[in-house]
């Protein structure tokens, strides 16, 4: 009963257990090592291979991602305003983290990928043509138009439906925002 | 693809700016916002509604109930609609979104002072922005023995916003407004008001008499917009010295009658004194499993789906979750009780401890939200179908076996037709059950958008006819929600918004309530 705080997080922690822990990233150190952040930090949520591959595309257009472990919406409320934060999540998760941004947040971007193509919703400016990347994955090439709208003004709504069959598989939803 | 400038309807973008700039000036320009990046977390609606029909035009955030005041006299100079809401946590009902396009929000986010919790009568006087988990940890902090009753999103949603939608939770103190006492009210034209005893200048009395003197309004300000509420009390429950929650689950769909015949008179005589909840299938697993792993197939999920969900969570078609409440020896008197009063058919398996918490389902989430205490599991529902719709369809029924069976074959015939899950519950008060269902759909889908619209009209249409009515519901259908009611009733109301708020300012279309 005292532990309020820990079961309140240990409750949000239960969110987003559908993607999978895998700690086998190092691409924070990596980000370190290559000296190439120009733009600043972005948290990046999650801890799987979409989430490694997003904080890529990140670090190769000049941001410097930060690893902030699974997502949980609840945490976003402690951050330092101004914090820029990206990441992936499943449905409860981004109805959680949309609400909680109310009033103390900013929505840059949003998408939802899936099998069926890639959707993403914008306020940050048109979005790009293509995910497909020859050269990488459509996670890193997400990363870096997240990038890219991150450094945009605002400039309302935009949606973007990218019809590129097969590019993921299961269903997830990312995410680009400002607390 | 939309970049265009929102305005408050009928208002024009100089007056507009003039109303913005007076704003600013009264509440500060942090506490104002007007891009569209700030303003997106506003639109997220789960419900069948179009996203360009749910866009603020602005938000505001007043810190005071000083700052209400003159929000009201600015909107009121210049006839700007203000949608008002608490902490924006009414997910499926509207969420933090205007009940039109173009209102401006009126966010009481950072109202959020915790004014008096007083831990001998047991009661609590907070603002529209502080959340449950706020008072919790409050009253944890402070060492009082008081329990409070959240609702299903619990930690960041709030006992006001709730309260005045008249929503529910688990404990002995479930049907929110009832255990409500005493608010502050901002009137349109920017007047405070007091209710019940808070009118006496220091009244000792405001938070323990309901009724005041002269009839009794606070009513008037729930599920309404004749006002904007800035303070209200609620009543705490003394943390009892025992607890035991329990589960009886029953196989068949069928079942449902002897249950509720079985349960009504330990309600009503307070045997059972929390409010109740019988869990359909799909609910009590939905929070923590996916829809295509058990069907992937058109239409409603099939029996075959269902009886092998049910399988491998270990729990029934229906799932009854109580608990008793008191000293360690009145629990042991009420639990023979109840014991013998579901023993009797020997359909029921009845569970608590150990036994209860291995099985599948939502015991342990359960639990805690009938003893109280935060969690957020239910936000797992979401994840069933995948796609972002929710809405909640709630009609009332009396606490009978043959009106829920009725209800439930009503709503199973109409969500098969459109395709759709009955992923649903009941919740049982004293004398009344909120059937409520969650109509989960892929928003991302155009064509399945459409059809939960459909099927959430003829819910409400089919619903009607036999006379059940619904007792809460989301902005797009608040004005047929109202319809099912009379136009005798909509007329009072009418009347009374037009004597209260006579520009119409204070959110239009709030239960279908306009001038």
């Amino acid at each position: 009963m005292t532990m309020t705080r820990r079961q309140l997080l240990r409750n949000g922690a239960a969110l987003g257990a559908a993607v999978p822990v895998s700690l086998s990233t190092g691409w924070v150190g990596q980000a370190m090592a290559e000296g190439l952040a120009i733009n600043g930090e972005i948290r990046v949520f999650g801890s799987d291979r979409s989430s490694s591959e997003l904080a890529r595309g990140l670090r190769g257009a000049g941001w410097r991602p930060v690893e902030a472990g699974r997502f949980d919406p609840l945490v976003l409320a402690d951050l330092p305003r101004g914090t820029l934060a990206a990441g992936f999540t499943d449905e409860a998760g981004m109805a959680l983290l949309t609400s909680q941004l109310v009033g103390r947040g900013r929505i840059l971007a949003l998408g939802r990928h899936g099998a069926d193509g890639h959707q993403l919703v914008s306020q940050r400016g048109a979005v790009v043509d293509s995910l497909a990347q020859a050269d990488s994955s459509w996670q890193a090439a997400l990363g870096r138009e997240y990038a890219r709208l991150a450094q945009n003004p605002p400039s309302g709504r935009r949606d973007h439906n990218l019809r590129e069959a097969g590019t993921a598989g299961t269903r997830e939803l990312s995410f680009l925002v400002r607390v | 693809m939309s970049t265009q400038r929102i305005l408050p309807k009928g208002v024009s973008e100089a007056d507009f700016d003039r109303a913005l700039a007076g704003l600013r000036e009264a509440l500060g320009a942090d506490n104002v916002l007007t891009e569209s990046d700030a303003l997106a977390p506003y639109t997220k609606i789960m419900m069948a509604g179009a996203d360009e029909d749910y866009i603020p035009s602005a938000a505001v955030m007043p810190g005071t109930t000083e700052e209400v005041q003159e929000i009201a006299r600015l909107c009121n100079e210049y006839t700007i609609p203000i949608w008002t809401i608490g902490t924006g946590k009414n997910l499926g009902y509207g969420s933090a979104a205007p009940g039109e396009t173009g209102q401006v929000i009126l966010d009481m986010k950072r109202m959020n002072r915790i004014i008096d919790v007083d831990p001998e009568v047991c009661t609590a006087l907070i603002e529209p922005g502080v959340t449950y988990q706020q008072l919790y940890d409050y009253i944890q902090e402070k060492g009082y023995r008081l329990m409070l009753d959240p609702p299903a999103p619990s930690a960041i949603a709030g006992p006001v916003g709730n309260t005045l939608d008249r929503g529910v939770g688990y404990t002995p103190y479930g049907d929110h407004f009832m255990f409500q006492c005493g608010m502050e009210v901002v009137l349109a034209n920017g007047e405070k008001v007091r209710t019940g005893m808070g009118g006496i200048e220091n009244s000792s009395s405001w938070q323990v008499f309901k009724w005041g003197y002269g009839p009794y309004i606070d009513g008037l300000f729930t599920q309404s917009n004749y006002g904007i509420v800035t303070k209200m009390g609620l009543w705490l429950m003394p943390e009892p010295p025992a607890y035991r929650p329990f589960v009886i689950q029953y196989p068949d769909l069928e079942d449902l009658d002897e249950i509720v015949e079985t349960l009504r008179p330990l309600r009503i005589s307070q045997i059972i004194p929390n409010a109740v909840v019988i869990v359909h299938t799909l609910w009590d697993a939905g929070t923590h499993v996916e829809r295509k792993n058990y069907y992937t197939g058109d239409g409603s999920i099939s029996r075959e789906a269902l009886e092998a969900i049910k399988q491998d969570e270990g729990i029934g078609e229906w799932n009854v979750y109580a608990a008793l409440y008191g000293t360690p020896e009145q629990i042991e008197v009420n639990w023979k009780i109840v014991e013998q009063a579901f023993g009797k058919s020997g359909k029921a398996k009845i569970m608590y401890g150990e036994e209860a918490e291995q099985r599948g389902g939502g015991f342990r989430y359960r639990s805690e939200l009938m003893k109280g205490e935060m969690n957020l599991e239910e936000f797992g529902l979401y994840n069933w179908r995948g796609g972002g719709g929710s809405m909640w369809f709630a009609p009332v029924s009396q606490a009978k076996g043959s009106e829920t069976a009725d209800q439930t074959q009503l709503a199973l015939s109409i969500l098969d037709k459109y395709g759709f899950d009955y992923v649903a519950e009941y919740i049982v008060g004293w004398r009344e059950m909120h059937h409520v269902i969650d109509l989960l759909y892929n928003r991302q889908d155009p064509e399945e958008t459409q059809r939960a619209h459909d099927c959430f009209s003829e819910l409400i249409d089919e619903f009607s006819k036999r006379g059940y009515g619904l007792y809460r519901t989301n902005t797009e259908f608040m004005e047929k929600v109202a319809g099912t009611f009379g136009e005798p009733l909509r007329e009072v109301h009418k009347t009374l918004k037009n004597a209260l708020d006579p520009k119409g300012i204070l959110s239009p279309g709030k239960s279908g309530i306009r001038q």
